[in-house]
């Protein structure tokens, strides 16, 4: 991409954005499939780790106003279906490893998600993916890693929740600047309810 | 003086009366209006909304109107005998009118399709640019502006090609004989695996669906993101062409294999001289 810029004393920033950008941007929402699915105990609740791809936006900025320029990624680009053609979700895919503990992975391509799951029903569940909206993703990045932090609430065996928590996977990370919350006009809830499947 | 005659047995209290009902019915519509608009305004569409607004309005009026008839000592039985001929009249007369009419409006409770849809309809299709309330204005391809009327639209059948968010779409790829169709297959799958629009889930089928009289066909059926399908549609086919031409795997062409009895004439004739 190539564009002239008629500005004077901006900034260029550039920073992780929603992963729902490129490449186009046709919907909300981001699915992420376990390479395996897990199954959790009734009552209980259990981090995960899983990863999400990055997309890279290039903002020209002046004080605290900002113009997105560009995005792009290194990472697949995929869509999947959520749910059936006359009311599913068109979102944006990813397969991830599931793992216990943070994993290390390239922060060009892929992010690190920590998943807080809680089963709040009164059976096992087994869970095998997970829907976000993007409006809420808090997206903290340094030198290594891009992070998110997210909760998953199990209600029962079809039905789940999920939200983001604002803060860091670790200290000392920068806040990116969030792009649609950024475009909405109006507040929205940041929750995501999966009614078509974990 | 309110017993004062005006014209005929209008007195000046009917008078006032008739003007306070008037306007009591213009007040009582406008608040009604106004709080069916708040009310089931976060529930309820625009187009419902204002359906619903108008029934209102109309069924105050009707009642404001008997009232006043009333007043003026008009009697309602008379009317309808009157009104019963009249009806039959224009009943014939506004048939049509009528009939689209009643069909916009359940056209617009039903909601097979809204605008900004792209649709076809009554051997139309193209982007439906206005649903009224007698007819329904469509926007062909072409860029044609095609005026259908309602009761058209609601006895035809409407497919509604954007009303759902995915949608599939096939090819058939036809490839040699000689050709390994399961290395073609593997190849398709590749693409559609690389491809972000094809989706994930629904995945894309592929299979060889017919042996055929020149070639063994294989369809590709892919489900797409329904703002995307079309571009994709567009350009995946040749892709598909040429990663298999690239792997060594030609698309095959309608060929026939004439054995002549001319032929095996030959044959006979060429073994004897070889004999001679």
């Amino acid at each position: 991409m190539e564009k002239l810029l008629l500005s004077d004393h901006s900034e260029i920033t550039i920073n992780p954005v929603e992963p729902i950008f490129t490449p186009k941007e046709i919907t909300s929402y981001l699915l992420i499939e376990f390479d395996r699915s897990f199954a959790i105990k009734p009552g209980i609740s259990k981090k995960i780790y899983l990863t999400f791809p990055v997309e890279i936006g290039i903002f020209i900025s002046k004080r605290r106003d900002f113009e997105l320029l560009d995005v792009f990624s290194f990472a697949r680009k995929k869509f999947s279906l959520y749910g059936e053609p006359n009311n599913g979700i068109v979102c944006k895919y990813w397969k991830s490893n599931l793992h216990l503990s943070k994993p290390d992975v390239n922060p060009l391509t892929e992010g690190v998600l920590e998943l807080n799951v809680r089963n709040d029903s009164s059976s096992w569940i087994n869970v095998s993916k997970a829907l976000f909206k993007a409006l809420g993703m808090k997206l903290y990045y340094n030198g290594s890693l891009v992070s998110m932090r997210a909760t998953m609430k199990l209600t029962d065996e079809e039905i789940a929740e999920t939200d983001f928590h604002d803060s860091p996977l670790e200290k000392g990370m920068h806040k990116s600047i969030e792009l649609v919350t950024s475009k909405r006009l109006s507040v929205q809830s940041s929750k995501t309810i999966m009614m078509e499947g974990i | 003086m309110v017993n004062y005659t005006l014209i005929g047995n209008i007195t000046v209290l009917k008078l006032v009366m008739i003007v306070g009902i008037l306007l009591g019915w213009a007040i009582t519509s406008k608040i009604f209006s106004f709080y069916v608009r708040k009310t089931f305004k976060t529930r309820l569409d625009k187009d419902h909304l204002e359906i619903a607004v108008k029934i209102i309005n109309y069924s105050i009026f009707v009642l404001a109107f008997t009232w006043i008839l009333g007043i003026l000592g008009i009697k309602l039985s008379g009317l309808l005998v009157a009104g019963g001929i009249l009806g039959i009249v224009l009943g014939f007369a506004s048939q049509s009118i009528v009939g689209n009419l009643v069909s916009g409006v359940f056209l617009m409770i039903e909601r097979p399709m809204k605008i900004g849809n792209a649709v076809e309809v009554n051997g139309v299709i193209g982007i439906v640019e206005d649903i009224k309330i007698i007819s329904t204005t469509i926007r062909t391809w072409d860029g044609l502006h095609i005026r259908v009327p309602n009761e058209k639209i609601f006895t035809s059948s409407i497919t509604n090609y954007v009303s759902n968010v995915a949608r599939r779409f096939s090819y058939v790829v036809g490839i040699r004989y000689k050709d390994d169709a399961e290395k073609a297959i593997e190849i398709i799958r590749q693409i559609t695996d690389e491809e972000p629009f094809a989706l994930q889930t629904p995945a894309p089928i592929i299979f060889v669906s017919e042996l055929a009289s020149s070639s063994v066909d294989i369809t590709v059926m892919i489900w797409s993101p329904i703002t995307e399908w079309y571009e994709l549609k567009k350009r995946l086919l040749w892709v598909i062409k040429k990663r298999l031409e690239a792997n060594g795997i030609e698309i095959a062409f309608p060929q026939s294999v004439l054995w002549l009895g001319e032929e095996n004439l030959r044959e006979k004739i060429g073994k004897s001289i070889v004999g001679d």
